[in-house]
């Protein structure tokens, strides 16, 4: 599956769980500290994407660069598991 | 001396607080004062106070301290034990009168009591002095300068450390304690803030704003949880020249160091030698013990050994040079700086008819640290995906969201040990 797709398919399904409003859309330039997941959403993503997909980039990542919007969130995961 | 005096001593002709309306030194002495003037019958009394404005609380607690035999600091309005005032709700006001304005300059100690995170349903109080609440307070003509985001409750210890830092040194206060990281990030813009003390948690999430260098640094502290070497490295690279800064804590010890040197974990050598009239040692159950220098509260005298050292309850690991931080040993769960008591949330699942048993732990994650997770033993039967949905709800009406269940995984058998007790194993270390 389209990886992109399916870390948008978690991040509705854990703002479901997490009863975070998402704006409409989320789009490549969705800036992810205003998409409506909160921190705590943030994590619990993370943590399904590390079920689904076995990688947790964040855990490992060693350089400064952290995602600010959805599509630099998805890159790094496209990006780990080319890796 | 009391918080008062020493900022009338010092005289700082600085803002003390920014916000719509700023709010000088000069004017928080003024407003402390008259909260004195006020109300006299508090004189000698025993007081509460919570956090709704800072330039109020602040004014508040400049009052209380040395006017006030005990002063409790509220994070949560039913911590409020039955005998004690809040104020100024519970509180008559009453003119000044002439002979009371004499008494206003015999000051007295004030015993500060703050409730320990965490707990379930009965708070520890745990009280302190404000000599000890202010050791770690250094103070530098050049600290006058800094503008300090407050982005923790300031009814916390961790909280109180900023704005007793911030207070004692001339500094300037920014409340950043509401809403999620991008509105925090924005009143540190507004704030035009160059000191923050957060959770490394909260740095991870400011860091993904990807607009940090917009803020120009010159001290950053990480407290509250486990400093990871890489949050580190990434902030120092960031600012270079910003004194960074990671504290360790303990609210109940009333104490707590600084490490410098932009390594994880502390020096192995503090151990023999001990740190800033703090002593260290760890047991062979990987206990850290501290010994301040000043009498722990008496409430935690079931924890001091013969040599006055404290079991801190943090479990940590010894390498060849450093001594690192591993996680609570007693189970509790540090979400982003929060602690989770495992036993309330599992209470709370087990109130749903269709769980039987109920096991919550720790999960390691890279975003807050640590995430709630829940193995249940439920009744057969049940759609999983719609019961996942329910029991969520269900959590989410009786706890905080931070102490939700994020992960709850349906087992056949829940392991318990001898004594029939739910085994605690440690699941996870850092």
């Amino acid at each position: 599956m389209n990886i992109e797709q399916h870390i948008k398919d978690s991040l509705t399904q854990v703002a479901q769980l997490a009863n975070c409003h998402l704006i409409t859309d989320i789009e490549q330039d969705t800036v992810l500290l205003q998409s409506g997941l909160d921190s705590l959403g943030f994590a619990m993503l993370v943590a399904q994407l590390e079920e689904d997909l076995g990688i947790d980039p964040f855990s490992e990542m060693q350089i400064a660069i952290y995602p600010r919007t959805f599509g630099e969130f998805v890159k790094i995961y496209q990006l780990a598991l080319k890796a | 001396m009391s918080l008062l005096q020493r900022l009338e001593q010092a005289n700082y002709q600085t803002t003390a607080i920014a916000a719509e309306c700023e709010c000088s030194y000069s004017e928080l002495i003024n407003n402390a004062q008259q909260i004195r003037h006020q109300y006299p019958d508090l004189k000698h009394q025993t007081v509460a106070v919570r956090f709704k404005d800072l330039s109020n609380f602040c004014a508040q607690i400049l009052a209380f301290d040395g006017w006030c035999s005990k002063l409790y600091l509220l994070s949560d309005k039913a911590l409020l034990p039955d005998d004690i005032t809040l104020f100024p709700d519970g509180v008559s006001s009453i003119a000044s009168q002439p002979e009371h304005r004499e008494l206003l300059s015999k000051e007295i100690t004030t015993h500060w009591f703050m409730a320990t995170s965490g707990t379930t349903d009965i708070p520890k109080w745990i009280g302190h002095s404000l000599d000890s609440l202010t050791r770690a307070v250094k103070i530098n003509v050049n600290n006058a300068a800094l503008r300090w985001a407050l982005c923790y409750q300031p009814t916390r210890f961790a909280g109180l450390q900023v704005v007793l830092q911030s207070l004692l040194t001339g500094a300037t206060l920014v409340d950043c304690t509401n809403g999620d990281a991008a509105q925090r990030f924005t009143e540190m813009q507004r704030g035009a803030v160059n000191a923050i003390s957060a959770t490394p948690s909260l740095w991870r999430q400011l860091l993904m704003t990807n607009e940090m260098l917009s803020l120009p640094l010159k001290r950053i502290t990480l407290g509250g949880e486990i400093a990871g070497q890489r949050l580190l490295d990434n902030l120092a690279a960031l600012f270079p020249q910003a004194k960074l800064l990671h504290i360790y804590a303990s609210t109940e010890a009333g104490v707590g160091f600084a490490v410098s040197d932009k390594k994880a974990g502390f020096p192995l050598n503090w151990l023999k030698q001990g740190h800033n009239g703090l002593s260290f040692k760890v047991d062979s159950r990987q206990h850290l013990w501290l010994k301040p220098p000043q009498k722990p509260d008496i409430n935690l005298a079931d924890r001091i050994d013969v040599e006055g050292f404290l079991d801190s309850e943090d479990l940590v690991e010894v390498t060849e040079d450093r001594v690192h931080f591993l996680g609570r040993a007693n189970g509790l769960i540090n979400v982003g700086g929060s602690k989770v008591q495992p036993e309330q949330v599992e209470q709370v699942l087990l109130q749903h008819p269709a769980v039987l048993q109920a096991r919550v732990y720790a999960k390691s994650n890279s975003v807050l640290g640590q995430l709630v997770a829940a193995d249940l033993q439920v009744a057969p039967n049940h759609d999983v995906k719609t019961l996942k949905l329910q029991l969520i709800q269900h959590c989410m009406a009786s706890l905080a969201r931070y102490q939700l269940p994020t992960q709850l995984n349906f087992v056949d058998n829940i392991a318990t040990n001898a004594s029939g007790k739910l085994s605690r194993k440690r699941e996870d270390k850092e």
